[in-house]
């Protein structure tokens, strides 16, 4: 049976979509399993109900396997989970009315479930995370240039990296590359000549945005819930 | 025109004397230090007061971070756990020998320092505590110096001085998963960039005793690694006079990389 992944990202609270997410995959051919890759919650809305549903799932869901995200990492930080931090990053830029919404917006008895989220899988060869292997809040995108997409996947050892972040769905093979090294120190010079094997960024969407990946091929399928899948079309932009 | 860099002068004042001797000697008077004042070494306000009072341009090292904010930071190159117990009762030595003047002039060094296109950090842009070894990934190693925006970058941490050129790089990138129309394929030259690793001054890790330092003509771009000899037994017995311990001593007088072979796998760092 062909096995497929079901990459999901940004409900920010949103049990409807969550569950046209769910009607979707069932009807998905093959074996699925369902990765959430963050920002469940955000400030918009009360997260409480995805939260449980993501939690308890119901008898026929497919049982999500969840990251946690910028959000997330917001909340933490404003509810004292990573020490002394505070949210000060989304207080100076959004502030304080939306630290206060996002703290409303999620039950305090959800933050130990929230704590305990991993920062990212690596499942076969690829990495799942929310932003990049360097910093959760990273976005990576067709614009992000490839020797640091290269480098954000030497950090995780991975051939591919899904990262939801940007919001965007895109996949972006790093085909081929080359680079000479000279060496010169107390014992003399060496010279060696370094390639990159082919690797993959694949950016996932947000929301109704999802991407189903084909395990066995390498195939991205870019989806919207409630509608079949569709091919995406974007150009380099500034690459 | 000539610039010296130094680095990791680790407290060992007649190593940092020999080697400003000898940067002196060559009439350079442009002087960068890549931080790690203290810390191993038996003089550290010594060595502290020498670089304030020559107003040597110097970053924050490691150690220099972890004597003013606490041990927040693992140095994942011990090579075991008795090392690391050696490292912290060195840095708790050090924190009760500083005074507060001292700690208060290592509190305020700058991560970062940049001239035109050359950065000065101590490990790498990212870190002060992340080794840019001399024979890492050439990707990420080209990564740390293009994101940083230099053409150059001068660090140290690792105390073994290197050269590393980055040329003729290229990466070959293709959007998949898109309509045929719209699928384009395109090739990214990356530019040439190199890596200056100034060693160690007061502790050298490269197998000799000699304390290494760099030369970097800011004109022709030609840049020497400097090998200086320096009174190595005034050091040594400084550091047993101190009631530091003895194998850094024995590590200095051999060049060793490492106190012993590293046993414990099992190390898990602290950060």
């Amino acid at each position: 049976m062909i096995e497929r992944w079901a990459l999901v990202s940004g409900l920010k609270g949103d049990l409807d979509t969550y569950e046209l997410i769910q009607k979707d995959l069932k009807k998905t051919p093959g074996n699925i399993t369902l990765f959430v890759l963050g920002d469940m919650i955000g400030p918009e809305k009360n997260c409480n109900r995805l939260l449980h549903r993501l939690i308890n799932p119901k008898s026929n869901d497919l049982q999500p396997w969840c990251i946690y995200g910028w959000w997330e990492e917001q909340i933490l930080l404003e509810s004292g989970y990573r020490g002394d931090q505070r949210a000060e990053t989304l207080r100076i830029n959004k502030g304080e009315e939306v630290v206060k919404s996002l703290t409303n917006a999620v039950d305090k008895s959800f933050l130990d479930w929230i704590a305990a989220l991993q920062f990212g899988f690596v499942e076969l060869d690829c990495g799942l995370i929310h932003g990049s292997s360097k910093d959760i809040g990273e976005n990576l995108t067709l614009d992000t240039p490839p020797l640091t997409l290269l480098d954000r996947l030497t950090r995780l050892q991975v051939n591919r990296l899904f990262t939801a972040r940007s919001k965007e769905q895109f996949h972006l093979e790093l085909t081929e590359g080359t680079v000479n090294s000279e060496v010169e120190d107390l014992n003399g010079n060496r010279k060696k000549e370094q390639k990159v094997p082919q690797k993959a960024v694949i950016g996932i969407g947000a929301g109704k945005n999802y991407t189903l990946y084909d395990v066995g091929t390498d195939n991205t399928q870019f989806v919207q819930a409630g509608y079949k899948s569709e091919k995406r079309i974007k150009g380099f932009g500034m690459l | 025109m000539n610039q010296a860099v130094i680095s990791c002068l680790h407290a060992n004042l007649p190593a940092v004397e020999a080697v400003l001797k000898d940067i002196e000697l060559q009439g350079i008077t442009n002087i960068t230090c890549l931080g790690d004042l203290v810390g191993y070494g038996p003089q550290p306000n010594e060595v502290i007061e020498l670089i304030r009072d020559k107003k040597i341009p110097t970053c924050q090292g490691c150690w220099d971070e972890d004597v003013v904010d606490g041990l927040d930071a693992c140095d994942c190159s011990y090579p075991s756990q008795l090392a690391e117990k050696r490292g912290h009762f060195a840095h708790q030595w050090t924190t009760d020998k500083l005074t507060k003047e001292n700690k208060d002039y290592l509190a305020n060094l700058p991560y970062s320092i940049r001239k035109d296109k050359c950065l000065f950090v101590h490990g790498s842009p990212n870190s002060q505590h992340e080794y840019l070894l001399p024979d890492m990934d050439a990707f990420a190693a080209l990564e740390r110096v293009e994101n940083a925006r230099a053409e150059i970058l001068f660090c140290g941490h690792t105390h073994q001085p290197y050269i590393r050129e980055l040329a003729d790089g290229s990466i070959a990138v293709k959007i998949k998963n898109a309509a045929p129309k719209d699928i384009q394929e395109k090739e990214i030259q990356l530019p040439m960039r190199r890596i200056v690793n100034a060693g160690s001054v007061g502790e050298p890790r490269h197998g000799g005793t000699k304390a290494t330092y760099v030369v970097h003509n800011e004109v022709t771009n030609e840049v020497k690694i400097r090998e200086v000899e320096y009174d190595l037994e005034l050091t040594c017995k400084a550091i047993i006079d101190a009631g530091l311990p003895q194998i850094f001593a024995w590590r200095l007088k051999n060049g060793f990389e490492f106190a012993e072979q590293a046993e414990d796998a099992s190390h898990v760092c602290e950060r």
